[in-house]
């Protein structure tokens, strides 16, 4: 771990009108790994995401991808540099079809020239959205509108992917789907952080964890050693867990 | 391929031979066809393509119409083609570097407030060219066209207007099948989603509202030499915001065909069967506006058939975005 990691945050802090939303969180992620990011609901996951995505200014701390500082650069330049974003509530173009959603995506994105219909029909493919591609986005079952999300995010061609509870909705087999999709983005040397509330998805996908409360960072770790943590437990999940994130 | 040369072709053999056919008035008609729906396909890239539906673009339209006629006027040039062209040209710039200066406050308010911010400068700007003594709105500006003898104004102008609507189509087109045109439709879409996909948002709107005011202007200053002399009123005109807006949604909002079906649709309507009516005629257009709107909501060219239509006339055909 004595490589400059991809993205780093030091002492990111957030303040809304003096409630503390974030509180001096850090955070490595290295490459070829996929993060996850858990914690009960309020704890802060998305409004970290959004202070990543530069949605949201900072109120203290530091930002950095591949060693470059990057608070306050705005959200699209953070995007053509290599950082994408699935979003929680999936925001599909809807007046337009599912292959010109993530054509926008292989339009801009990350700079530098590209093969836009490869790109497109790549990221069709990893997700699964090949057969459905010329149906109009707007009135998709959740499913396939979380698929979406992530073929779009994934057109721009990123470096690293933040995956805002990619299996909310979802059912057993579309979450087991979607965790083979992460894994399979994950080995084509995309850095995935994920947000998800699915425990047992969580523990067989993830290689390392942060666990937010209250804006707090509480634990940090591998997977394993997280589940165990009585912090955790006590904050989070309530009863211990099983290794493979059953509930013991 | 050939079929759209052919097709092509043909609109010109048409375009050109019209005239020949046709009384004195009903080229005047076509002629305003061919200003309107020029007006409307330029309206249509911010308001269709962007979302960004401006209720005062006849603000461009006064904008070019002055800016042309103070300018040859400081210049000096005597009428003829150059003087004309040099006008024309001055009016469009001037409106596109007045939008890309106002683009960024202006651009910052979304959906209704963009509206009335727009309908809000188009207000402030006739009452000044009306009441500021050096514009001269008031009493009136000239911009003569020096015709040779023998050359009928509404043919001439039939003419004129024929070629910018055409240049104001492939602008359109040629926007429409860009990454540029992709973007302008990311941000219609969802401006926050569209930022987080690489678009540069802002920039992408400013571009796109320049774009805009720049063929508005250019044909704001050409509808002044028609008219030869022109005050305040007669380029500032609240019904020709109005009409950009009508015409786009009668026949298929962000569509390359619908702002021209619509103007030509409309134009039909009010100028040739329900000017008949006289006193009922503007009642009866009404009744005809709510009564396409409330039927058809994607309008006339959502007709031609719901996903056939938008494979072919929107922004898919093709789809080769480079």
């Amino acid at each position: 771990m004595s490589a400059t990691p991809i993205l780093a945050g030091r002492g990111i802090t957030k303040n809304f009108r003096g409630l503390t939303a974030i509180d001096t969180v850090d955070f490595e992620l290295h490459q070829g790994r996929i993060y996850g990011l858990i914690g009960p609901n309020g704890a802060g996951k998305s409004t970290l995401f959004n202070l990543v995505t530069g949605y949201y200014p900072l109120s203290s701390g530091e930002i950095r991808f591949e060693g470059k500082r990057i608070d306050g650069v705005p959200t699209y330049r953070l995007n053509q540099m290599g950082i994408a974003r699935a979003f929680q509530i999936s925001k599909p173009f809807p007046a337009i079809t599912v292959r010109e959603n993530v054509r926008i995506g292989a339009l801009y994105g990350v700079s530098g020239p590209r093969d836009v219909d490869a790109v497109t029909e790549e990221a069709l493919a990893l997700t699964g959205l090949t057969g459905i591609a010329e149906r109009m986005s707007g009135g998709l079952p959740v499913g396939n509108l979380r698929k979406l999300e992530i073929a779009r995010a994934l057109a721009t061609r990123p470096k690293v992917l933040l995956a805002d509870e990619p299996c909310a909705g979802l059912n057993p087999t579309e979450t087991s789907d979607m965790m083979e999709c992460l894994r399979s983005i994950s080995r084509r040397g995309i850095v995935v952080w994920l947000v998800e509330h699915d425990m047992r998805a969580v523990v067989q996908v993830c290689d390392w964890i942060y666990v937010l409360e209250a804006g707090v960072k509480i634990a940090a770790g591998p997977p394993q050693e997280v589940i165990r943590n009585p912090r955790v437990i006590e904050a989070y999940l309530g009863t211990p867990m099983t290794e493979n994130g059953e509930e013991a | 391929m050939t079929m759209r040369i052919f097709l092509l072709l043909g609109t010109l053999i048409v375009i050109v031979l019209l005239p020949q056919f046709l009384a004195p008035f009903h080229i005047r008609v076509v002629q305003l066809f061919f200003f309107t729906a020029a007006l409307a396909l330029a309206w249509n890239v911010m308001g269709g393509l962007a979302g960004y539906w401006s209720f005062g673009h006849t603000v461009f339209i006064g904008m070019g119409a002055f800016a042309a006629a103070h300018f040859v006027a400081k210049l000096g040039l005597p009428a003829g083609p150059l003087q004309m062209i040099a006008g024309i040209v001055f009016g469009a710039l001037f409106c596109g570097i007045v939008a890309a200066i106002i683009a960024y406050p202006i651009l910052r308010l979304r959906g209704i407030y963009f509206a009335i911010a727009m309908l809000g400068i188009g207000q402030v700007a006739a009452e000044l060219a009306n009441n500021v003594g050096w514009f001269q709105g008031d009493v009136g500006l000239f911009l003569e066209t020096a015709l040779p003898d023998g050359v009928e104004p509404e043919r001439f102008f039939y003419y004129v207007f024929a070629g910018l609507f055409l240049f104001t189509w492939m602008v359109s087109l040629v926007v429409m099948r860009s990454r540029f045109g992709y973007g302008l439709l990311a941000i219609r879409e969802d401006e926050d989603t569209a930022k987080m996909l690489g678009v540069p948002t802002e920039q992408i709107k400013a571009f796109g509202f320049t774009i805009s005011a720049v063929l508005v202007g250019m044909l704001g200053a050409t509808y002044a030499y028609s008219l030869g002399y022109f005050t305040a009123s007669s380029v500032f005109r609240i019904d020709f915001s109005l009409n950009m807006i009508i015409y786009c949604l009668i026949g298929g909002i962000g569509t390359l065909a619908g702002p021209v079906v619509g103007a030509a649709l409309m134009l039909l309507l009010t100028q040739i069967i329900l000017g008949q009516l006289l006193e009922l005629h503007l009642l009866a257009t009404g009744l005809v506006v709510i009564l396409i709107v409330l039927t058809l909501p994607n309008g006339v060219m959502g007709l031609v058939g719901g996903e056939a239509f938008r494979r072919r006339f929107s922004m898919r055909a093709g789809g080769k975005a480079r």
